[in-house]
């Protein structure tokens, strides 16, 4: 039977609150009310992602995410889209490295539908998968990975510096989309087994969110995903702990039909969920997050020496978390006068750290980063999953904000002094080329570009 | 091989009893300064939106300029006559806003998103950059580089590379609209402070321009707040300036702009048609959606589901210029990508899927699933602030009653199978549509010569 406690309101969570739940199949369940508008949003969290894959198999998760959309036990074809958008709902599946999620935005009158689809593909996908969407899904997928990384300029800039800073057999060396190859060699037998191993109750948070009566909620949550066995199948992920810091430089340089010079780096940062990882948020912030940055100051405003240069983010739990640098160069601007501004600057604030106004600036920047995140019942659903699956309590995805707002400027100068150095990054660097002569052999086939 | 479940199954539940959701009414003012403002109280939504439209269309830029408008929009958050640029944009930062800025054909468009607790501080500063921008010269020309900077970015991505070729095509030769958005290479370099700053006085003062205000304005005491901030900015009056027509020539053909190498084609197949002030809108809407709405729509269901050529085709329609008698226009337009070797074939399937949709229609089922969605779905996607004032913007900008978007939820209700049918079919005709594909022509134009959908033309990419 459910058992559940109920949390009062934490500081710097609006208001909000979230009660936990777990079925006896050892499916836990988040719920979260919020009558302002009639919607409600369900989010499914499988702890699964490409971190799980092994050799040979990349992109597996994430062609099993499109195969949960083909059809379970109930479900006929594409019924689950169908249902759903008849029903006036909208939703989606993504896979990471560290996570697949499923979720529904509901009209609230509607919640019961989204969770009894849920229910069925979690306990009855098998029933139905069959070699005819294994292949549809194939293709869908490979189209997927040309439209989005191999025809686009840089399409695969973050797969190489994936692939550079994690070494090879890390888990986090590959990314979720796969190779092609791989894609081409996955089979039916690999996606039944995916799913007999990872998609199970006990590895699945499930949250709900919005216009909703928690026990009406929980008594449907109960009546549908209640009789899925649990199982303890899951092997233990293998694991993504690496040394702090790389301890060199590690470099590519790539020549490929692109518009203009790059510099692109990513660096190795403390794991999500720490403090540290949050002042390492502040740090890159600070130095490359929108447009009063120190680096889009020097770079775009001063030196005038690029069009567009910013600091993001990948937090991760499993692996250090990833500082990714992007600088598209303007006119015929070297990379090596970029990478020494870079480095002066990223020098520079190891000493000093962030000014009093810089991390008003930046915390100001990242609160409502959160606001908008937790501004809807979907976001909020996928935040809640996100703390439940990533660190076992999903009450941290309420008090978020406030932890970022009690870093102080000293946590940042020493994050910054710690990892932003240049033996802690791999760098990956585009030289333009001419464009293709027209003549040239373009009939490609997709294994060889795979392996480019 | 099936594999037998092991959980007890359910019959699918019924849905529970709807609660009533409007699209929310506006409540509309002016300010002694002329500033038409729409606001609107959404409870919980902490971050606020604020819109602003400008009556600074593109074909309002002086010959020889284009860009001219875009440079402006971007150059309002570059300084005031308070701050620097640096310090304009570290006071926005400061108070956890962002401000876009954009020009298109209908106007300049402005919008800023600020949490409710610093909502003055960033009102402030949008009144400021509105009323006083510094449009400083080496600002100016900072912007005009790195606009310059970005063409060659655009003209390598498939999806912008096609619509820029498209609106070639489409429109008559010499109309703004036949041009980008943004300006050429050409036009962009003669941009400097002083055309920046003649466009401005030209065409932006309170008197013609609107503010929309959408969040959580608990405890705001909003007349007051817009005294102290937009009603401070001035200006003369002005009419509107009127709306020319907007015409194309949709004489059914192919441009394949050649990508030699390319792994994929990129697709934008459009014409132009009905824009909100004509009738046939809401079954526009209800028809496009069933050919093209997503991935369960009759082009996806074939060109995905079946075949796999693409990751997802999609059919819209997008309002390009309103005018309040009428005579604007939305491009229809279906856009998606699929893989070089079966190019020929996925565009053989699209226009079957056009013949087929032509000759039998849309089945009530599929009419009354498109309904749902496209009417069940606005309360999510009008839960944030910024969505609201978006749409409202986009009335206002469309020369569109405020009511207009709760009337078309009414409207998309009472639309019949046989009307959505007829919409579809007049706003994608097979014979009538200008086909641009973006990829490799010494692979693609053969298969696409035979397809007999029209005429086709190789560019270069450059």
């Amino acid at each position: 039977m459910p058992m559940g406690h109920t949390a009062t309101a934490q500081a710097g969570s609006g208001g909000l609150t979230a009660t936990e739940h777990r079925l006896a199949n050892g499916l836990r369940v988040v719920l979260s009310e919020d009558h302002l508008t009639p919607v409600a949003a369900v989010c499914l969290w499988y702890d699964v992602g490409s971190r799980h894959e092994v050799k040979g198999r990349t992109g597996l998760a994430h062609l099993f995410e499109h195969l949960m959309f083909q059809g379970s036990g109930q479900v006929k074809g594409n019924g689950h889209f169908e249902l759903v958008q008849g029903a006036g709902g909208s939703l989606n599946g993504t896979t990471s490295f560290e996570r697949t999620n499923y979720f529904e935005t509901m009209p609230a009158h509607q919640l019961e539908l989204a969770l009894w689809l849920e229910a069925d593909r979690m306990g009855s996908l098998l029933t139905a998968l069959d070699d005819e969407s294994m292949e549809n899904q194939r293709d869908v997928v490979k189209n997927e990975r040309r439209q989005r990384y191999d025809n686009v300029p840089y399409g695969t800039a973050f797969e190489k510096l994936t692939a550079l800073a994690y070494p090879d057999g890390h888990p986090y060396h590959h990314t979720p989309i796969g190779s092609m190859a791989d894609l081409d060699a996955a089979t039916l037998e690999d996606a039944r087994a995916f799913f007999r191993t990872y998609y199970a109750p006990n590895n699945a948070v499930l949250s709900v969110v919005g216009d909703i009566d928690p026990e009406q909620t929980l008594a449907w949550v109960e009546k549908y995903f209640g009789s899925i066995p649990g199982h303890d199948g899951k092997p233990a992920p293998r694991d993504g702990g690496l040394p702090d810091v790389i301890g060199e430089q590690l470099r590519e340089v790539v020549e490929e039909e692109v518009p203009a010079r790059a510099l692109m780096a990513a660096y190795r940062l403390p794991e999500d969920g720490t403090r540290a990882c949050d002042a390492a948020d502040l740090a890159l912030t600070v130095l490359g997050g929108g447009e009063s940055s120190r680096l889009y100051n020097r770079l775009v405003r001063r030196d005038r020496t690029a069009v567009a240069a910013g600091f993001g983010l990948l937090r991760l739990a499993g692996a250090p978390s990833l500082g990714w640098l992007d600088v598209k160069t303007s006119g015929d601007v070297e990379v090596p006068v970029i990478e020494t501004a870079i480095d002066e600057e990223l020098a520079r604030f190891a000493e000093e750290g962030p000014t009093a106004e810089e991390m008003e600036r930046a915390q100001a920047q990242l609160e409502r980063e959160w606001l908008d995140r937790l501004g809807t019942v979907a976001g909020r659903a996928d935040e809640l999953c996100r703390f439940a699956v990533l660190f076992g309590d999903p009450q941290l995805a309420l008090t978020a904000v406030q932890r970022v707002l009690d870093v102080t400027p000293e946590e940042v100068r020493e994050v910054a002094k710690a990892r932003l150095r240049p033996d802690n990054r791999a760098v990956l660097v585009y030289e333009p080329t001419e464009p293709t002569a027209a003549e040239a052999p373009a009939d490609q086939d997709e294994n060889e570009e795979a392996a480019r | 091989m099936t594999e037998l479940a092991t959980m007890d199954f359910h019959s699918q539940p019924p849905a529970g009893e709807a609660k009533p959701w409007a699209f929310p009414a506006p409540e509309r003012g002016t300010l002694a300064n002329g500033l038409t403002v729409l606001h609107c109280h959404r409870p919980g939504q902490q971050v606020v939106a604020v819109e602003i439209i400008l009556d600074a269309p593109l074909d309002a830029e002086p010959a020889g300029l284009d860009g001219v408008a875009t440079i402006m929009a971007r150059a309002f958050s570059e300084g005031t006559d308070k701050h620097s640029a640096e310090e304009f944009a570290a006071e926005l930062e400061r108070c956890g806003a962002t401000l876009d800025a954009h020009a298109d054909h209908p106007g300049v468009r402005l919008s800023l998103e600020v949490p409710a607790s610093r909502l003055a501080k960033g009102l402030g500063l949008l009144a400021d950059a509105l009323r006083a921008p510094a449009f400083a010269d080496s600002e100016v020309e900072r912007l005009v580089r790195n606009r310059l900077d970005e063409i060659p970015h655009e003209l390598a991505n498939p999806a912008r590379r096609a619509a820029k070729e498209l609106s070639k095509e489409l429109f008559p030769a010499g109309t703004r609209m036949s041009r980008p958005r943004q300006g050429s290479a050409e036009t962009v370099e003669k941009i400097d402070s002083a055309a920046v700053r003649a466009f401005y006085d030209r065409h932006v003062r309170p008197a013609t321009a609107t503010g929309v205000i959408v969040g959580d304005l608990t405890g705001v005491d909003l007349e007051a707040l817009l005294g102290d901030t937009l009603g401070a900015w001035t200006g003369s009056a002005a009419e509107p300036r009127p709306v020319p027509p907007v015409t194309a020539d949709d004489t059914g053909r192919v441009v394949i702009v050649d990508r030699p190498g390319a792994v994929q084609t990129q697709l934008l197949i459009g014409r132009i048609g009905a824009d909100r002030h004509d009738r046939v809108w809401p079954a526009q809407v209800l028809g496009t959606y069933c050919l093209g709405g997503t991935l369960t729509s009759r082009l996806d269901r074939v060109l995905r589901e079946e075949k796999g050529y693409t990751y997802g085709v999609r059919a819209f329609g997008q309002v390009l210029r309103s005018a309040p008698d009428g005579s604007g226009a939305a491009m229809l337009a279906i856009s998606g990508s699929v893989d070089t070797p079966n190019t020929g074939p996925a565009l053989d399937d699209l226009w079957k899927v056009l013949r087929t949709l032509a000759a039998d229609g849309l089945t009530d089922a599929e009419r009354d699933v498109a309904v749902q969605n496209l009417v069940g779905v606005a309360p999510l996607k009008f839960e944030t602030a910024a969505a609201v004032a978006g749409t409202l913007a986009d009335q206002v900008e469309q020369h569109l009653p405020d009511a207009f978007q709760a009337t078309l939820y009414q409207q998309l209700a009472a639309t019949g199978t046989v009307e959505a049918t007829a919409a579809a079919v007049n706003a994608f005709p097979v014979d009538r549509l200008v086909t641009v594909l973006v990829g490799d022509a010494a692979q693609i134009k053969e298969p696409v010569e035979a397809l007999g959908i029209g005429a086709v033309k190789v560019v270069s990419a450059e």
